[in-house]
């Protein structure tokens, strides 16, 4: 496995780029970190949400009263009462009709999926609230079920939400060019008639926390959790529980993963809140894995139905058409965002020009989904990729060609998508030589065409093309739902010269082991002329303490850009503050002021210099030295607020830019497939990242190994399905096999830097990944079988399944796929 | 999820353990704890008291004979399985298939009698322990009592170890000359669920003698395959006509389906691993582990 070593010789206000070791491993791995379950308040209770066995059932009674005999049980919460202590229930993004979903922090009249919280109890020991929320009586009336994403849009589905009319979540069509031209002059039509992409979640160590107090002296409800969007829950929950923004005070310190997952807290904490407020104390709660696994919230789910592919015989991919699921679960928590989302990566990789999505967003009586690592554009890339590699299956291209043929080409950035997003920088083939480079691909290609039939061995040769989009334009948002008032992005950061002139900085994010304290100090450093040792970062979000805006937290791939931009713009204020008073205390002219090493001093001249600790006093106290105007304008205290330069989409045509950065992945790898049970033993994995400026290239490539290890997981073990009554049948890590190092092949790392002309420091969001594993996996998987077997047409491929692919030829299966030659077949009856 | 309360005893002697699961009628023996602790924590089932024998040297002890039958107690870990010279030079695949469940931490706490008592059909020792014709010994109020390995498991959790008794002992018999044993699995993960097991003895000298061929996770008990074992008797020890005595495992399974593998995956697989197992006793074919 290739790690990249730490660099600890730094030249000052040279480490931009530079790998220096992590400020935060020294606290966090010594077991000094503070995350959510360690927040101990005076008086705390715990709580234990009792959740329903049932996917869909009617709540005839819920019964309290043997839980709340129990010594020791402080107070319970049942929907009913939670609906009349609620000013409204939570708000949907969604427009009408699915902006009438009713849901409130539990279950009121229904119970609409397996791990529903019907109920919460505090008690004084968390053993004690687990006993008692067992003797809560819930009688249930069962109602029938729906699970499946595409039968939940049809007519006679059982309805979940039934003030909706519909299942139907959301619906758009997203049409740009001209599909139907190119369906008509393409020399071959490919048809797929089904793709699935799968239901996982990245599983952080770390469940969800909270510790809620509404404390009644102050009028105030303090929120210390682990939820990685603060801001966010603060816009949902706040109206719903009656408490204006100023006195609901978010604060979320360390955080043991996120990815994306732990956006979707905010509905146990507004129990919690009503719960503290009733019990007179503060509510702790700390998830247990199977509740998890239950309710925090999956990945989403998609079905791709009647996809047309235009091809001409060169090989160029003209656009496709196609019908998507996507399948929501039972309420709508950030969704249907994800609506809009993939289409950041509308063409994928390439330079589709006519694409044609008819949306579909659903509910079902599943978990709702949440943000998951790549969210919504790994499952649209995934199928993109599906499409190059059924497409070279099917006519018989070189996979390495017909991706080389289509990728947006070098030259052609800043490159504009069908609908209107600008792609910043790049040079994928050049990633991709470098991929094929280390995974061998000519030496493979030449076994696997030893091998031949008959050895019960395939070799299959994949690739996973993908785009990380980071920086999100929330206009976006209004392709879904006009009537919503947000639009562009934005992070505060705020940095000061101390009294003794140290340099702070404090940030508006929450890092899960993006490395923000380390990197923030590079940057801030630079700019001050100091190593990024001596520069304080106090990361973790606190709205008491920090500076923000409604977008702070950490999620879609953005501190590169947005944080550090942010750290940056307010370290170039503060140096502007210190040389301008520097030049007064020097009799010096500002612009000959150089910072070094924690001292002003005067180009040329040594001798005339002022160390930070000087500068500091002068401001801090010692103000009467200062002319007045000096002394009322500056503080030594900075703030700034990065802004992408985006504009607001058109809701209308579906178009806009709707993020600012895109980091590349491209991702290779060998598997051997054993044709008697279906193993897939990955023999080469090669991951090539481009996010143009590296701040830390040790910081990436972890995690670029954390993304590819969380791919092969999806796209080998970890799936989460439920029955035809609706039991989620994997909730525990007995049945949930979320990958271990076992099972994850030595990976090997290349990185080209293509910086992206749009960003403070160069630099591109990074870190999601992009499921460029899914996409390779399925595609080696695919390589391996034969011109007779069945394509690949799911993005889970455990053992069964692919024993299932590897077979399917004998069992005369219909493959699920056709090639139709329309253009060509005119052509030759006109000649 | 967290346990329900329980109360905990730890006896001195393997007689006053016998005496507290006598006297208490909701008691099981804590051996490991690695997966009786999680039964109990998923409520799957329930119990007033764990008699906790974890350290009860009386259990902890493994005994070669000099022909090289081993008895092993029942508290021997598997990481101690694994490690101990004694059955690394008697039974090799014992010791190999013991060093391969799940991770360390859990091979440290794991106890050969854990993992036959809670007789969960995805187990890794008790096909092995039923293909080497292992006997078990049960202590009880009235003296010990011998039951073969065989006979030892009745169902999903169910076993020959009554109210009140415990298994104290596994008695290993020596490898016949000529005699190997082979292991197979199909699972989900390196270090997950199985999906299939088997477990092989074949005594073979060119020609296949004797075989047993023990099929687990596609019935609640691990079972010889009869059909397979006398399709082997007699045939040439090589793999084609192993090959060719898996196909007899067929129709007469009926493994369910669930969420790891459906039946009739499972049953194609329980062909796959037999074959495996049976190859890689006689020699045929590489470590087979999962």
């Amino acid at each position: 496995m290739s790690t990249t070593p730490a660099d600890t010789a730094v030249e000052i206000g040279r480490s931009i780029g530079v790998s220096v070791p992590r400020r935060e491993d020294r606290r966090l791995l010594q077991g000094q970190g503070e995350f959510a379950d360690d927040v101990w308040m005076h008086r705390q209770g715990y709580a234990h949400f009792v959740r329903s066995p049932h996917a869909h059932a009617r709540i005839v009674s819920v019964d309290t009263r043997r839980a709340l005999a129990l010594d020791g049980v402080y107070a319970a919460l049942t929907g009913e009462e939670v609906k009349e202590l609620c000013e409204s229930p939570f708000f949907q993004i969604a427009p009408e009709p699915a902006a009438k979903i009713a849901e409130y922090p539990l279950a009121v009249d229904k119970v609409r999926y397996h791990g529903d919280a019907v109920a919460v109890v505090l008690a004084e020991t968390r053993e004690l609230a687990r006993d008692a929320a067992g003797l809560v009586d819930v009688e249930y009336e069962l109602l029938p079920v729906v699970v499946d994403g595409v039968a939940a849009a049809e007519a006679d589905a059982p309805l979940l939400h039934e003030q909706v009319g519909t299942n139907v979540a959301w619906h758009g069509v997203f049409d740009w060019g001209d599909v139907d031209w190119a369906l008509e002059n393409a020399d071959h039509v490919v048809e797929i008639d089904h793709l699935h992409f799968h239901r996982f979640s990245s599983t952080p160590l770390e469940c969800n926390a909270a510790v809620v107090h509404w404390d009644p002296g102050t009028d105030t409800v303090q929120v210390k959790s682990n939820n990685q969007m603060p801001m966010f829950a603060s816009m949902v929950i706040g109206p719903t529980l009656g408490v204006a923004s100023n006195r609901l005070l978010f604060a979320s310190q360390d955080i043991g993963g996120a990815f994306g997952n732990k956006i979707g807290s905010y509905p146990q904490i507004a129990a919690l809140a009503l719960l503290s407020r009733k019990a007179g104390r503060p509510a702790k709660w700390t998830e247990y894995r199977t509740e998890h696994m239950l309710s925090c919230g999956h990945g989403n789910e998609r079905t791709f139905l009647d996809t047309r592919v235009a091809v001409m015989k060169d090989g160029t991919i003209l656009g496709f058409k196609t019908r998507a699921f996507d399948d929501a679960g039972a309420y709508l928590h950030y969704e249907p965002l994800g609506a809009v989302i993939w289409s950041q990566v509308s063409c994928g990789c390439y330079r589709l020009k006519h694409l044609h999505v008819d949306y579909t967003e659903t509910l079902t009586n599943k978990c709702p989904t949440i943000p998951n690592r790549g969210y919504s554009r790994l499952q649209h890339l995934w199928l993109i990729e599906r499409i190059i590699d059924i497409v070279a299956h099917e006519l018989g291209f070189d996979p390495v060609e017909l991706r080389k043929r289509n990728y947006v080409q070098p030259d052609d950035y800043p490159y504009e998508t069908p609908n209107g997003c600008v792609y910043d920088s790049g040079d994928l083939p050049r990633s991709l030589d470098i991929a094929l480079e280390l995974i061998d691909h000519d030496k493979w290609r030449a076994r696997q065409r030893e091998l031949g039939r008959g050895s019960g061995k395939r070799i299959g040769i994949g690739i996973g093309s993908t785009l990380d989009s980071g920086t999100n334009n929330f206009g976006q948002a209004r392709i879904i739902n006009p009537e919503l008032p947000f639009s562009g992005n934005g992070e505060a950061a705020y940095v000061k010269l101390d009294l003794y002139g140290e340099v702070n900085v404090n940030l508006g994010t929450t890092p899960q082991g993006q490395s923000h304290e380390t990197t923030a100090a590079q940057v801030v450093g630079d700019v001050l002329g100091m190593g990024p040792e001596q520069v304080h970062v106090t990361a973790g979000f606190n709205q008491q303490q920090n500076t923000y805006v409604a977008f702070s937290g950490t999620y879609a791939s953005q501190f590169a850009v947005t944080g550090l931009g942010a750290a940056k713009g307010a370290a170039e204020k503060l140096r502007a503050e210190i040389i301008e008073v520097a030049a007064f205390a020097l009799e010096a002219d500002a612009e000959d002021i150089e910072l070094a090493d924690g001292m002003c001093s005067v180009r040329g001249d040594q001798e005339r210099a002022i160390p930070f600790i000087g500068v500091a006093n002068l401001i801090y106290a010692n103000n009467a030295a200062l002319p007045t105007e000096l002394r009322e304008r500056i503080s030594l205290n900075c703030r700034h607020v990065y802004v992408p330069p985006f504009e607001v989409p058109d809701p209308d045509k579906k178009r806009g830019n709707l993020t600012l950065t895109y980091a590349s992945q491209i991702h290779a790898c060998v598997v051997e497939i054993d044709e008697d049970t279906g193993h897939v033993e990955i023999l080469e994995y090669a991951a090539v990242d481009d996010c143009g400026k590296r701040i830390n290239p040790r910081i990436v490539e972890g995690q670029v190994h954390g993304a590819t290890a969380l791919g092969i997981g999806a796209a080998l073990y970890e799936s989460f399905e439920y029955d035809g009554d609706g039991q989620l049948q994997q909730a525990s890590f007995y049945d949930y096999h979320a990958i271990t190092a076992l099972d994850a092949p030595d990976i090997k790392t290349a990185d080209i830097e293509s910086p992206s002309p749009f960003t403070p420091n160069g630099a591109k969001g990074m870190g999601e990944g992009g499921g460029a594993p899914l996409h390779a996996i399925c595609s080696a998987i695919q390589d391996a079988l034969g011109d007779q077997d069945a394509i690949v047409s799911d993005s889970h491929n455990p053992w069964e399944r692919v024993w299932w692919l590897v077979h399917s030829g004998e069992r005369g299966e219909p493959r699920g796929v056709r090639v139709s030659a329309q253009a060509a077949a005119s052509a030759e009856g006109e000649s | 999820m967290l346990l329900e309360s329980v109360a905990y005893a730890r006896p001195d002697t393997v007689a006053e353990a016998l005496q507290l699961l006598a006297e208490n009628e909701d008691a099981a023996p804590l051996a490991g704890g690695q997966s009786l602790i999680n039964v109990l924590k998923h409520r799957v089932a329930s119990l007033e008291l764990l008699v906790d024998i974890s350290r009860l040297e009386e259990l902890r002890g493994i005994a070669a004979a000099p022909d090289g039958g081993l008895e092993i107690g029942a508290c021997v870990t598997y990481d101690e399985l694994d490690h101990s010279p004694e059955v690394r030079s008697a039974q090799p695949m014992l010791a190999d298939v013991a060093g391969h469940i799940e991770d360390q931490q859990i091979r440290d706490a794991g106890t050969i009698g854990g993992n036959c008592c809670l007789s969960d059909p995805t187990n890794n020792l008790p096909p092995l322990l039923v293909a080497l014709g292992a006997t078990m010994v049960i202590a009880s109020s009235g003296g010990p009592r011998e039951v073969a390995a065989s006979d030892f498991f009745h169902g999903y959790f169910a076993t020959a170890v009554g109210e009140g008794e415990l298994l104290t002992s596994v008695r290993v018999p020596p490898l016949a000359a000529g005699a190997s044993a082979g292991y197979s699995t199909v699972a989900v993960g390196a270090d997950s669920k199985a999906i299939a097991r088997a477990a092989a003895l074949v005594r073979a000298n060119g020609t296949i003698e004797e075989a047993r061929v023990v099929l687990a996770c596609v019935s609640p008990i691990p079972a010889r395959h009869a059909g397979m074992e006398e399709a082997l008797r007699g045939r040439a020890a090589e793999p084609a006509a192993v090959a060719a005595a898996a196909e007899r495992i067929g129709a007469d399974l009926e493994p369910l389906g669930d969420a790891h593998g459906s039946a009739e995956y499972r049953r194609a697989m329980a062909r796959v691993v037999a074959r495996r197992a049976v190859c890689q006793a006689i020699g045929n074919g590489g470590p087979q582990h999962g």
